[in-house]
């Protein structure tokens, strides 16, 4: 998928965990995960509103769009 | 407390599994009275609750042996297609009911019901022409409705097939 996930990039640079970003964000570990590997078909406001409150970021810096071929 | 539509489910597998039973045991009827009248031709005359082919086995034996084999060809297609519907039941789940698994059995069953099809075409159409050349043939033909039935069965499994898609959609929506 050209969209990117950068959340795994976020949450290195605000030094924050898997675990702890679930229970700021109020998600499971399971989805958080799937939302970090990339699997994610989509991606609730709410939820993106979550993170981004959580790691004090944009939503751009979450995501990105990357051409392909 | 189960829902409405699980107690459906329970009862329409059921009758499912009612109709593999009565499929079986019309097939293996009609394969032991078939064994039966090789030694006895007399047993021709009722194969199966009343249904008489003495005059056709008088008339060729292998025209006999071909319509009894094709009428348990075309039953044990049906018991199938029955075990399959129960199969579908028994593995259906109504919190998520939208399985690639139960999608692949429901188209397989659209192809089953169509073979079925084909096969009553081909035995109505092969004891049609031999009730031509046996007077008082007892023809007991087999419904050519099947077609439309396979259509409809097929038509759903496409639209479960987007089910399907919809649902793993939903499932990785974080």
């Amino acid at each position: 998928m050209p969209i990117i996930v950068n959340l795994d990039v976020m949450m290195a640079k605000r030094k924050m965990s898997l675990n702890e970003l679930s229970e700021k964000v109020n998600l499971t570990l399971a989805n958080l995960s799937i939302l970090k590997t990339g699997k994610a078909k989509a991606v609730r406001f709410s939820t993106l509103e979550a993170i981004c409150k959580a790691l004090d970021c944009q939503p751009g810096d979450i995501l990105e769009f990357v051409q392909k071929g | 407390m189960k829902s409405k539509t699980e107690v459906i489910l329970i009862i329409t597998n059921i009758l499912a599994w009612l109709a593999v039973a009565g499929f079986i045991i019309k097939a293996g009827a009609i394969l032991i009275s078939y064994g039966v009248s090789i030694g006895n031709p007399e047993g021709a005359k009722n194969l199966y609750m009343g249904m008489n082919l003495y005059n056709l086995m008088q008339f060729d034996f292998w025209h006999y042996t071909g319509a009894v084999l094709q009428m348990i060809l075309i039953l044990g297609t049906e018991a199938y297609t029955a075990f399959l519907v129960t199969k579908v039941l028994s593995k259906i789940k109504i919190a998520n009911p939208f399985t690639v698994e139960i999608s692949k059995i429901l188209e397989k069953i659209s192809y089953f019901i169509l073979a079925v099809w084909a096969m009553a075409m081909f035995y109505n159409a092969h004891m049609q022409w031999l009730a031509k050349q046996v007077p008082g043939l007892q023809e007991n033909l087999f419904s050519e409705e099947s077609l439309f039935i396979a259509g409809v069965v097929f038509v759903f499994a496409q639209i479960f097939k987007k089910g399907v898609e919809l649902q793993s959609e939903n499932e990785l929506t974080v």
